[in-house]
């Protein structure tokens, strides 16, 4: 009864890190741009959440929303006034400039907001569902459930819709997008502004089952890096999957194993599969 | 880029230079992690010391117990005020000695204060002896900063020993009134702060005769808790002892909620679970935890209730046991300056090793200050508080005890 | 090019004498120490274009092994020097032969997860004092203690092992090494078919930059005798050298000695004049000058040097002529 427990559990840590992975996804797999600043986009989305909430009384849907415009406005500035000029630099360029970015937004939010851990009250998306003793967390079954529907989203747009060619075909060749007449800076912007509002959603809503404070991004981070590495660069599904199977094996792993191991056994997991399919799980090489 | 060094080096110059021109103040360094995992803790560990160099240097007759509260400045310097050098070490053992270095050589501090971790008390205190200068410490607990043979090192702030041994007294006068503990549960962040302390609790229950039903250690910062507590509600411990920093402490209480889980006892060890950023945002689930804390409000009208009220006109919350501990630190090694007469360092040495408070002079509720031949405080104590409301209160021992314990544990119900 | 060496070294040598003062000679000390494991994050993140955040690894048992040898044994701890480079060697063919299969992200992701992994193991391994880290001798028995109150002997220490360094890498990028790592940085599969061996050439170069990064590992640990996981494996040390090198300009001989004389004053300047108000402005002034540099010298600040020098050499040719005619 209680391995039921643990996995169930997995499977809901799993989707709330799908959730946030789902925009690094985007500009990381598909924009080929690494962003160290990632897990500070969602720490400024739970930061709305918490402004929205605790000033203007704002309810869940209030705050995702305002979180979601908050973050597609910052993520196109991001691409607009930054990440644009280093693009033409290296690999390196891209990783210095969003490190700084990084460091910036953390330590702006400090500066304004103070140290302090915050968080808001448990009870705002309902509280605790018990299915005949199995325990689920109201918030992150939310949390699962717009992680499926952000990754289909996303998914849909990429593959059904014109804007997502047009996205698709800036990021495989940028010069030959030109050519056909795509601006690949709009584009770009927008994938940017997208990965943002779904970062944004994703910061919102995890603010309601956990702390808020400005280091809090670096604990997240890592995660999301390894969730896009291990679904494969240019996969959204594979960012979902890869996400529910990290819940599940770092829940395991912690329950049967102690919880000091549960990054040992993630971390050699993924180095392993690398080993073995070196494009990650469902990625294309 | 030598001409950017030389105008940085002008400009701090400029800042030596403007010091200097007040006369009577004398500066005394304090190294706290400002920035970084610890920056919580760290800036009200700052604000609680600035406020005791306030109190040094200001007239508080109402504070008239504390030492040198009732007077400005230091008498025994002519009343001299005390300037506080404050330097933000990020939680980094090597920033920590650069910023030492910086606050001997190029402040010219007299002695230094500091430094929250343990890691980097370390390092700061290594690079102060090698200067010869003092260094009070306030809140490290680490058991290994005092076995280093060190002249110019003194701890205020109890030990791991001192409280293993209070979590296994308060256990057992729990037995005594009907609430036996016989099995007991540990949760610790595996970082040097958790590990040491664990281990001692370990020891000591061992002694006890209790039985240790899980044993978890845990990485500090992390994603999430809940295959902690459900080991724990699956193995029912009638006690369960938490050490964790902030972030953790705050998971902890959510998840317990989240996955309904009420251990009969629940201790906390202090760090995050005094910090007051998980009290005021969780003081509502986790009604009637227990704690560790050498600090206590007291009663109106009392020393402790008036540095509280201050405290909080800057602040506007209480005082935290961690904050209340630097700024003790703080306040021992002012003592012992205006003691000493003199800012030679072999002079405050002689006069700190020959320090002796008594309970009344001292704001936490340590049975006084006297250091042994190592700097260990001798009379190093500490209170058991219990959550209650949106506070914590004294409960034990019952004669420092302002309400009686409340049991069991009932979390957010 | 002789005369910026002979330049670059009157300057170094001269520093403690011009800027006199402890924590002067310590930021001057720190500044060579990042120029170092800069340098030899270089060779491999540069030069061959493979962008490693687990540098920590190998600069992590450079500072473990000297401590390691001293709590152990009680000998010298600069008797741990040999022993780290050894054994990040050993580690960087261990890591190198497998990731190496990987490019681009996957390469970088994989030496993350490498390097987290170790740092997990050596959190929870007793021999290494776990979580709570391994000290240096408190007092210095002796001078082969290399325990010194001043930072000048380490400055100079520091100065003699960035000279070999860097006299290193200009040897290898004048050499067919070079040529090979050029190469390879501009495509793996280019390079193949140029009849680069281009797994054996990348893996001398993470070989080579191991033990670079081990040094300057060991010398942090004998300056500041004590390292625990944290300081010593934490992913931060890591992506410093990343930004060092970087923001000087990867790949370039000069570019992360160029990237530490300015970000670790920098770092220093920031923090004690901002940081004593723990308002964290430390790190938004830090950060936007990083971002500042980034945004207007995407190919690092050594990049806008060789233009200038370009731009000057093209109107002095085209200044020439003229005067011939």
């Amino acid at each position: 009864m209680v391995i039921v427990q643990v996995i169930t559990g997995g499977l809901l840590l799993g989707a709330v890190y799908a959730l946030f992975s789902s925009g690094l996804t985007l500009i990381w797999g598909m924009m080929n741009v690494v962003n160290f600043a990632h897990g500070d986009f969602v720490m400024i989305g739970m930061y709305v959440a918490f402004l929205i909430y605790t000033y203007l009384n704002g309810g869940p849907i209030e705050f995702v929303l305002a979180s979601a415009v908050v973050l597609f406005v910052l993520g196109v500035w991001s691409y607009t006034g930054l990440v644009r000029h280093v693009m033409s630099g290296t690999l390196l360029s891209q990783m210095l400039a969003t490190f700084g970015l990084a460091l910036v937004l953390r330590y702006a939010t400090f500066w304004i907001f103070s140290s302090n851990f915050r968080s808001l009250p448990e009870d705002l998306i309902g509280g605790t569902l018990n299915l005949g003793g199995i325990l689920i967390s109201m918030p992150k079954l939310v949390a699962g459930v717009v992680a499926i529907a952000l990754t289909l989203g996303l998914h849909g747009l990429l593959t059904r819709t014109a804007i997502g060619s047009q996205l698709l075909a800036v990021s495989e060749d940028r010069n030959a997008a030109m050519l056909m007449g795509i601006r690949p800076d709009r584009m770009q912007a927008l994938a940017w502004g997208l990965a943002g509002a779904g970062t944004g959603i994703a910061g919102a809503l995890i603010a309601t089952f956990y702390y808020i404070s400005p280091s809090v991004g670096e604990t997240l981070a890592l995660v999301a890096f390894v969730v896009v590495a291990l679904g494969g660069f240019g996969s959204v599904p594979g960012a979902l999957i890869a996400g529910l199977l990290i819940g599940v094996i770092q829940e395991l792993s912690a329950y049967l194993l102690g919880p000091v191991y549960k990054d040992v056994v993630v971390y050699a997991l993924f180095v392993a599969v690398l080993w073995i399919r070196p494009q990650g799980l469902f990625g294309k090489f | 880029m030598r001409k950017l060094v030389v105008l940085g080096a002008s400009l701090l110059a400029l800042g030596l230079g403007w010091d200097a021109s007040a006369q009577s103040t004398i500066k005394i360094g304090v190294l706290m992690p400002l920035t970084g995992n610890a920056a919580s803790a760290g800036n009200s560990s700052k604000i609680a010391v600035e406020l005791g160099a306030e109190i040094v240097n200001n007239a508080h007759p109402e504070l008239a117990p504390l030492p040198l509260a009732a007077t400005a400045g230091l008498p025994g310097l002519g009343g001299a005020k005390i300037e506080l050098v404050i330097a933000d070490h990020q939680g980094n053992p090597s920033v920590g000695q650069s910023q030492t270095l910086r606050l001997i050589t190029q402040e010219q501090v007299i002695a230094i204060t500091g430094s929250y971790h343990s890691s980097v008390t370390l390092t700061t205190s290594a690079t102060a002896e090698r200067y010869g200068i003092p260094f009070v410490n306030g809140e490290s607990v680490a058991a290994n900063l005092t076995e280093r043979g060190f002249k110019t090192f003194f701890r205020v702030t109890p030990l791991a020993s001192d409280f293993a041994k209070n979590y296994m007294d308060f256990m057992a006068d729990l037995g005594k009134a009907g609430h036996p503990v016989k099995t007991l549960a540990l949760v610790f962040e595996n970082t040097e702060y958790g590990t040491s302390v664990a281990d001692t609790v370990r020891t000591y229950a061992k002694e006890r005769g209790l039985n240790l039903v899980s044993d978890i250690a845990y990485s500090a910062n992390t994603t999430d808790v809940s295959s902690q507590v459900l080991q724990l509600k699956d193995k029912k411990p009638d006690a369960v002892i938490f050490i964790s920093y902030t972030s953790d402490a705050i998971l902890y209480v959510k998840t317990m909620k989240a996955l309904d889980y009420l251990p009969p006892v629940m201790i906390a060890d202090n760090a995050g679970f005094s910090d007051h950023s998980f009290i005021t945002s969780s003081a509502s689930l986790a009604q009637g935890l227990m704690n560790r804390s050498a600090w206590s409000i007291g009663k109106p009208g009392s020393v402790t209730y008036k540095v509280n009220e201050m405290f909080k006109a800057k602040t506007g919350r209480d005082l935290d046991d961690p904050s209340g501990r630097a700024m003790q630190g703080f306040l021992v090694l002012a003592e012992a300056l205006n003691r000493a007469g003199s800012t030679k360092p072999d002079a405050i040495l002689k006069a700190l090793s020959e320090t002796n408070l008594g309970p009344d002079q001292v704001m936490m509720g340590y049975k006084g200050v006297k250091f042994d031949a190592k700097g260990q405080n001798t009379l190093a104590a500490t209170y058991l508080i219990q959550m209650s409301g949106n506070k914590y209160v004294a409960v034990w021992p019952e004669k420092s005890a302002e309400k009686p314990i409340e049991w069991p544990y009932k979390g957010w119900k | 090019m002789r005369w910026v060496w002979i330049a670059l070294g009157a300057v170094f040598l001269a520093y403690p004498w011009v800027l006199a003062g402890p924590f002067y000679e310590r930021m001057g000390a720190l500044v060579l120490l990042a120029a170092i494991s800069g340098s030899a994050w270089n060779l491999l993140g540069g030069y061959a274009g493979q962008a490693s955040v687990g540098h920590a690894i190998f600069y992590g048992a450079g500072a473990y092994l000297p401590l390691l040898v001293f709590t152990q044994w009680g000998l010298p701890p600069i008797a741990g020097l040999p022993a780290g480079i050894a054994v990040s060697v050993l580690i960087a063919l261990v890591i190198g032969i497998p990731t190496f299969r990987l490019l681009g992200h996957y390469f970088t992701m994989a030496t993350v997860a490498v390097a987290e992994l170790v740092r997990l193991v050596v959190s929870n391994w007793d021999l290494l004092g776990a979580a709570v880290g391994l000290s240096g001798p408190a007092v210095s028995r002796g001078w082969w203690d290399l325990s010194f109150r001043s930072s000048i002997p380490y400055y100079y220490i520091f100065l003699a092992v960035l000279a070999v360094v860097l006299l290193v890498t200009w040897q290898m990028e004048r050499s067919r090494m070079g040529f090979y790592l050029r190469a390879i940085k501009a495509g793996d599969r280019a390079a193949r078919s140029l009849g680069v061996p281009v797994r054996r050439y990348k893996l001398y170069a993470l070989m080579l930059s191991a033990a670079f990064t081990s040094v300057a590992g060991s010398l942090y640990a004998l300056m500041v005798g004590f390292v625990d996981p944290d300081s010593g494996l934490g992913i931060l040390i890591s992506i410093e050298m990343l930004i060092i090198a970087a923001l000087g300009g990867a790949g370039t001989l000069f570019g992360p000695l160029l990237g530490a004389v300015i970000l670790i004053p920098l770092q220093n300047a920031t923090n004690s004049w901002f940081g004593g108000s723990g308002s964290g402005a430390t790190y938004v002034i830090y950060g936007g000058i990083i971002m500042l540099i980034a945004r207007y010298q995407p190919g690092g600040l050594m990049n806008a040097w060789h233009a200038l020098q370009e731009r000057r050499h093209r109107r002095a040719a085209a200044v020439e002529p003229r005067h011939a005619a």
